[in-house]
C-alpha cells in the first residue's frame, strides 16, 4: 500500500500545478501592467474574453497556436482599451477596470451562450488541441521518484507560463527598457523629463500584460475539456491573481512560488479528503477544515502580507508608487 | 499637425449632459447593431426593456414593486460609497461590507425576533447592521490612516473574506448554524419573514416598501450632510487637498476613520433593507451592488441626486434585460451587461471631453519636446 499512497502525493503536487497554472498568468500579466503604474481590476474579465475567444477560435482551426495567439491578442484588445481609456483619455483606472470585468463576463457568456445554442465545439472532437495540451514529460527529470510527475510531466502552457515569468523577471530587472519601465511606475514625471515616450511604454506593457492574462484564461478553458456550464471558467481566479501579485511583491519568479503556495490550498480544498484518507493519522484532520478557509486563504495571507509591508515603509516593497495615479503632463 | 490637451474649466452643464447622452445613444446604437445581426428587432428589444414590460401588463404595478428591489440598494449603496470616494478614499469594499451587514441583520432577526416584536425588531436589525459593516470599513480605513496601507487592495481583500464567511454559513450543517433551515436536510438558508419583514404603505395595489422611502430620506440627508454642515466642508477640503486640510488644522484622520466609518454604515443600512425584505440570506444577497455601486457613484461624479437617477437607469437596464430575455429568448441576459460596459467606455470617453480640451500646437509655440 505504501505506493499507493505515493501515488496520493504525486498526483496532488501535479493538480497544484495543473490547476493553478492560469494564476501565474494572470499574476505574471497584472506585475507587467502595474510596473507600468497602472492598476488594473479587469483581470477576471480580461481572462475571460481571451478564454472564449481562445477555445472557439482555436478549435474551430483544430490548432492550438492559433487558440493562444487569439487568446493573447483578445486579452491584448482589452489592455488596448483601458490603456486608451486611461493613459489617453485620463479615466479613473478602478472604474475603467471595474468595468473591463462587468464587459469581460458579459463578453464571455454573450459569446458562449450563443455558440453553444448553434454548436459548442467539443474538446475531443480536435485532435490537434487534444494532443497540443496532452502532457510532455521532461526527459530526465520525469523519472525523479515523487516530484517527477508531479512537477516535471505537464502540458506545454505549463512550461509557456515558467519561461514567460523567468523572461518577464530578466526583463525588468536587467534591461534598458526594463528599467525604464519601473521608472515610469515609479515616478512618470521624472521619466518624461529623461526623454522617456511615457504613453508609448504604458500603452505596450498593458497590451503585453493583458495578452499573457488572455493566454491564462484560455489555459482554463481547455483545462476544464472546454465545458461550458452557468459559471464561468476564471471562476474568481482573476481576483486571487490580483492579490497574488502583492503576495509575489511585484517580481514574476516568486510569483511563480506565491502561484505554488495558492494553489496548495486550492488543491487542498478539492483534494484534502483524499490525502486524509491516504494518511489517517498525520492528516486526517484535513477532513474537518471547511473547504471555504481554503478559498479564503490566499485573501487573507495578501491581506496580512499588505498590511506587513505597509507598517515596513517601502523598505525593499516592490509595489511601484506611482500605481493607480494618471500621469498628466501639465500637472507636474 | 500637432495636438496639445489642456485642461477645461467649468464646462457648462448643458453640455456636459449632452456628451453623456451622447455617449449613451452611441451605445445603445452598437448595441442595437448587434441585436440586428442577430435578427432580433432592437427596437422591439430596447423597448420591452426601457419599458420592463410594463405595458399593456395588468399586474405591472408587480412588476415595478420588483424594479424598485433592485433600484433601492443600489441606490444607497452607491450614496453611501460617494461619501467615502469623496475623500479619495477608494472604498471597492462595499460587496464585504454588505455581506457583514446582511448577516448581521439576520442574526437580529432570527435571535431577538421572537423576543422583540416586529417594530423594535426591525429597528435593531439595521442599527446590527450598520454597525457591523461600518466596522469592517473602518479595518481598511485605520490601516490607511495608520500605516497607509493600500485601501483598494485591503477592501479588495476584505470583500472575499466576507464572501467566503456567508458561503461557509450556507453550506455548513451544524446545530450551532442558526442560519439555516432546521427542517431541510441539504443546507439551505432559513427564511425569516414572518419575524421581520419591513412593511409595505399601499397604494391602492401597489405596496410601496418602506425601504424606498427610507433610502430617499437618506439621500436627502446626506445631500445636506456635504452641503450644509462643518463635516461636509472638512470631507470636501479632505477630497482636494490632504495638505491643506493638514495646514488648515484639520484632523485628516479624524476625518477619514468618521467618513469612512459612515459609508460602510450607510452600505449595512442597505444590506439591513434587503435582507429585511428579502426575508432570507443567500449567498448572493448583494446582487453586485457593491461593485455596480462604485460605477454609479462615479457615473454621477459623486453628486447625490445624479445617483439616484443614474442607479434608476442601471437597474433598469439589469431588470429591463431579464424581462426581455424572456420575451427574446436567443438574446442572452448577460446582453445587459455588456450594454453596460459599452456605455460606461462611451460615457468615460466623453468624461474626457468635459474635463480637457483638445488644441492644435501653434508653430511658435511647438517647443515642448517630443510629445
Amino acid at each position: 500500500m505504501e505506493m499507493d499512497k505515493l501515488g496520493v502525493v504525486t498526483t496532488f503536487v501535479h493538480n497544484i500545478v495543473v490547476y493553478n497554472i492560469p494564476l501565474l498568468y494572470g499574476t505574471v500579466g497584472e506585475i507587467m501592467v502595474e510596473k507600468s503604474g497602472s492598476l488594473n481590476l479587469g483581470v477576471e474579465g480580461i481572462m475571460a474574453v481571451g478564454a472564449i475567444f481562445g477555445y472557439i477560435v482555436g478549435c474551430y482551426a483544430n490548432s492550438l497556436a492559433v487558440g493562444i495567439l487569439v487568446a493573447f491578442l483578445a486579452g491584448a484588445l482589452c489592455g488596448l482599451l483601458f490603456a486608451a481609456l486611461t493613459v489617453s483619455l485620463q479615466a479613473n483606472q478602478n472604474i475603467t477596470g471595474l468595468t473591463l470585468t462587468t464587459f469581460g463576463l458579459g463578453v464571455y457568456f454573450f459569446v458562449g451562450n450563443g455558440v453553444k445554442a448553434i454548436s459548442w465545439p467539443a474538446m475531443n472532437d480536435y485532435a490537434n488541441i487534444k494532443n497540443g495540451f496532452a502532457d510532455i514529460p521532461i526527459p530526465g527529470l520525469s523519472q525523479l521518484p515523487l516530484v517527477g510527475r508531479g512537477l516535471f510531466t505537464h502540458n506545454l502552457l505549463v512550461y509557456l507560463a515558467v519561461v514567460i515569468a523567468v523572461v518577464m523577471w530578466w526583463y525588468l530587472r536587467h534591461t534598458r527598457t526594463g528599467l525604464r519601465l519601473r521608472a515610469v511606475g515609479e515616478n512618470p514625471g521624472a521619466a518624461d523629463s529623461v526623454g522617456i515616450n511615457i504613453k508609448r511604454y504604458k500603452y505596450a506593457h498593458i497590451c503585453l500584460g493583458c495578452g499573457i492574462m488572455g493566454i491564462g484564461g484560455y489555459y482554463m478553458g481547455l483545462n476544464m475539456s472546454g465545458s461550458f456550464s452557468s459559471s464561468c471558467w476564471i471562476n474568481g481566479y482573476g481576483w486571487i491573481a490580483v492579490a497574488l501579485v502583492i503576495f509575489a511583491n511585484w517580481n514574476p519568479v516568486l510569483a511563480i512560488l506565491g502561484t505554488f503556495v495558492f494553489g496548495f490550498f486550492n488543491t487542498l480544498r478539492v483534494s484534502g479528503s483524499s490525502l486524509a484518507a491516504a494518511f489517517p493519522d498525520v492528516l486526517g484532520w484535513l477532513a474537518k477544515v471547511p473547504s471555504q478557509l481554503y478559498q479564503a486563504l490566499p485573501f487573507i495571507i495578501t491581506a496580512v502580507v499588505l498590511v506587513a509591508t505597509s507598517i515596513r515603509k517601502r523598505e525593499g516593497s516592490g509595489l511601484p508608487a506611482s500605481l493607480g495615479l494618471n500621469y498628466f503632463r501639465e500637472e507636474r | 499637425m500637432r495636438f496639445h490637451v489642456v485642461k477645461r474649466e467649468n464646462c457648462p452643464l448643458w453640455k456636459k449632459l449632452g456628451m453623456y447622452f451622447l455617449a449613451v445613444a452611441a451605445a445603445l446604437i452598437l448595441g442595437g447593431c448587434l441585436l440586428l445581426a442577430m435578427g432580433v428587432n432592437p427596437l422591439a428589444y430596447y423597448g420591452r426593456m426601457f419599458t420592463m414590460g410594463m405595458v399593456g401588463n395588468k399586474i405591472a404595478y408587480k412588476a415595478f414593486e420588483n424594479y424598485l428591489k433592485v433600484f433601492a440598494p443600489l441606490a444607497l449603496t452607491s450614496v453611501a460609497l460617494s461619501l467615502a470616494f469623496r475623500m479619495r478614499f477608494w472604498n471597492i469594499g462595499g460587496e464585504g461590507q454588505f455581506i457583514l451587514g446582511a448577516v448581521a441583520a439576520a442574526t437580529v432577526a432570527f435571535k431577538l425576533g421572537p423576543i422583540l416584536g416586529e417594530g423594535l425588531t426591525l429597528v435593531v436589525m439595521c442599527l446590527a447592521g450598520m454597525l457591523a459593516a461600518g466596522l469592517y470599513g473602518l479595518i481598511a480605513a485605520a490601516l490607511k490612516v495608520k500605516f497607509g496601507t493600500n485601501e483598494t487592495l485591503m477592501t479588495l481583500m476584505l470583500n472575499y473574506i466576507a464572501l467566503y464567511f456567508i458561503t461557509f454559513l450556507g453550506d455548513t450543517k451544524a446545530d450551532w448554524n442558526f442560519y439555516l433551515d432546521p427542517t431541510s436536510v441539504r443546507p439551505i438558508f432559513g427564511r425569516f419573514a414572518d419575524l421581520a419583514s419591513f412593511p409595505k404603505i399601499p397604494i391602492g395595489k401597489f405596496g410601496l416598501n418602506i425601504c424606498v422611502v427610507l433610502t430617499l430620506l437618506v439621500g436627502v440627508l446626506v445631500f445636506v450632510y456635504l452641503k450644509y454642515t462643518k463635516h461636509g466642508y472638512e470631507i470636501a477640503v479632505v477630497g482636494d487637498s490632504t495638505g491643506t486640510a493638514h495646514y488648515a488644522g484639520m484632523k485628516v484622520g479624524k476625518i477619514v476613520l468618521r467618513t469612512v466609518f459612515l459609508s460602510a454604515c450607510l452600505i449595512g443600512l442597505a444590506a439591513a433593507f434587503k435582507v429585511g425584505t428579502a426575508g432570507i440570506l443567500s449567498t448572493n444577497i448583494t446582487d453586485d451592488v457593491g461593485w455596480t455601486g462604485i460605477i454609479v457613484a462615479w457615473l454621477s461624479q459623486l453628486n447625490t441626486l445624479a445617483i439616484f437617477i443614474v442607479s434608476a437607469l442601471i437597474s433598469m437596464l439589469h431588470y429591463g434585460s431579464d424581462v426581455a430575455a424572456a420575451t427574446f429568448s436567443q438574446v442572452d441576459s448577460s446582453f445587459a451587461n455588456m450594454l453596460q460596459g459599452v456605455i460606461l467606455f462611451l460615457v468615460l470617453a466623453a468624461d474626457f471631453c468635459t474635463r480637457f480640451r483638445i488644441l492644435p500646437v501653434q508653430k511658435e509655440g511647438a517647443n515642448n519636446g517630443n510629445g
